[in-house]
This record gives structure tokens, C-alpha cells and sequence, in this order.
């Protein structure tokens, strides 16, 4: 798979927009999931999932050979939601609208998955973003760090503080922590 | 640890996208194309601009060079179109294309 990546990257950055209309598809469900973890508003989560692939359509001439596409892509969306949230300053109004957009399109509204919601958009924007990439979409720490332009130890970090608050929000006693 | 783990990624599968998306598939590739254009659009400007600039700038040395190719080539250039409208007429009618 990531060989296949690699020379989708290559054929694009030749300029093929098929290639990158693959890429496209391939990593559209990873990326669309943690932006929808990091900001919360699903259909804002979509408008940045765009930009972030425009933005990589622009620079697939800067990444590396046998760079993460994911990672570098989550980077670029990570970096997208920070500038809208930093210009908006409303990511308090954010996680509200989170909160209702879940409760309209949730079909069987558990208890557990709306406590995670909540408990998810009452983390900090770094928090939650290390704990999207490393708890939900099998990142390792060291990917996401990539990824996120973070420390690895501060990376761990969130993830541990994230889990713990998250699986205290879901009242579930781990021995671990 | 590892329950709890799983517990909490199982909880946050509920909400994945679906694997294959062709509606934002498309949408992005949409956007994609309209920016490749407009940048082609933008090239394509760029160059015609510089293009004449530059022809504007050469104009007074290349006008000399110009009227006398003109000159020294117009009967040639006559001979040779009267010669392609005629043999071009009687293919025509070869052919059968004429009414």
C-alpha cells in the first residue's frame, strides 16, 4: 500500500491529476475522520478536508519519497483547522455546534459515544488532535508527532492526559493510568 | 488497558466517513481542475503579456528586417498561393466535392 502510494505520489508530482484523484480516494476516510475528531462540525470538517487537498494538490512537489501521504496530509488539515480556528476564535461556539450537529445525526444516540463527543470537545485543540491521530486512527506516536509538528514527549503526553479525561468521561476504571 | 482501549477506538469507529466517498472525491477534483486552469489561464496571460512586451521593445530592430523579408518574399509567397488554390480547386473537383 505504500508502495502504491508512492508512485501515485510520483506520478503526480509529474503533474498527473489521475493519480492524485486516487490519492484522493484513498486517504480521504482518514483524513475527513480526524479533522471530524479535531474540530468536531462535520460539514466545516469537509470544507477543511478540501482545502487541505487543494493545499497538497499545490505542494505534492515538496513532499518526500516514501514520506506518510497520511501524515503529511493530516499536517496540512491540522495546520488549516489551527489558522480557522486562531481567525475565528469561536472554537468554544465550535464544540457547541459539535454537540448539536451530533445529537441530529447520531441514529441511535448512545450514551457512551455522546459522552465521548463531549468529553472529545472539551479537550484542548492539541489534545484532542493527538488523541485523533493515536487513539482513533492507529497513528503511532512518533507519526503523529511527524504529522502535527509536535514533540514526540509532548505527543505522549497529550495522548496519555486525552485518554485518561476520555475514559474518565466514560466512567471506565483503567488499571494503567 | 487494552479493553479500554479498544472500547474507546470502537466508540470512535461510529463516526467514520465511509471508505469510498465519490461525491467528495469529485468535489475535490473539481476544485483541483478549476485551480489548474485558472493557473494555466494565468501562465498563458503572463506569457502573452511578456511576448508583447518583448516584441514592443525589439519592434524598432526587427522592422527593418521584416519590410525587406516582405519585400524580397511577396512574389514568391503570391506564386505559391495562387498555386495552392489552384491544385486545391481541382482536387476539389476530383473528388467530387464541388456542387
Amino acid at each position: 500500500m505504500e508502495g502504491l502510494d508512492e508512485s501515485l505520489v510520483a506520478a503526480a508530482q509529474a503533474g498527473s491529476t489521475e493519480a492524485f484523484s486516487r490519492l484522493v480516494e484513498r486517504h480521504q476516510q482518514p483524513l475527513r475522520a480526524f479533522l471530524r475528531r479535531a474540530c468536531g462540525d462535520w460539514a466545516q470538517a469537509d470544507d477543511l478536508a478540501q482545502e487541505t487537498f487543494l493545499a497538497a494538490w499545490s505542494r505534492i512537489g515538496r513532499l518526500k519519497a516514501g514520506a506518510s501521504v497520511r501524515a503529511w496530509l493530516c499536517g496540512i488539515g491540522y495546520n488549516k483547522h489551527l489558522t480557522a480556528v486562531r481567525s475565528a476564535g469561536r472554537e468554544r461556539a465550535r464544540a457547541t455546534v459539535y454537540e448539536a450537529d451530533r445529537d441530529a445525526t447520531i441514529d441511535a444516540p448512545a450514551e457512551d459515544k455522546l459522552a465521548l463527543e463531549r468529553a472529545m470537545a472539551e479537550l484542548p485543540a492539541e489534545q484532542r488532535a493527538c488523541v485523533a491521530l493515536c487513539l482513533a486512527a492507529d497513528f503511532s506516536h512518533a507519526e503523529a508527532a511527524e504529522a502535527l509538528d509536535m514533540p514526540l514527549g509532548t505527543v505522549k503526553s497529550h495522548v496519555s492526559r486525552g485518554r485518561a479525561r476520555l475514559l474518565q468521561a466514560l466512567g471506565v476504571c483503567d488499571e494503567a493510568s | 488497558m487494552r479493553q479500554a482501549d479498544d472500547r474507546l477506538k470502537a466508540l470512535f469507529a461510529m463516526d467514520e466517513p465511509p471508505t469510498r466517498d465519490t461525491a467528495f472525491s469529485t468535489a475535490v477534483m473539481e476544485k483541483v481542475m478549476r485551480r489548474r486552469f485558472l493557473e494555466d489561464v494565468a501562465l498563458l496571460c503572463g506569457l502573452s503579456v511578456a511576448g508583447g512586451g518583448a516584441f514592443w521593445l525589439l519592434w524598432p530592430a526587427l522592422q527593418p528586417v521584416v519590410v525587406s523579408l516582405s519585400q524580397g518574399l511577396a512574389p514568391a509567397l503570391s506564386a505559391i498561393a495562387l498555386a495552392a488554390g489552384a491544385l486545391g480547386g481541382r482536387a476539389r473537383s476530383a473528388l467530387g466535392l464541388e456542387s
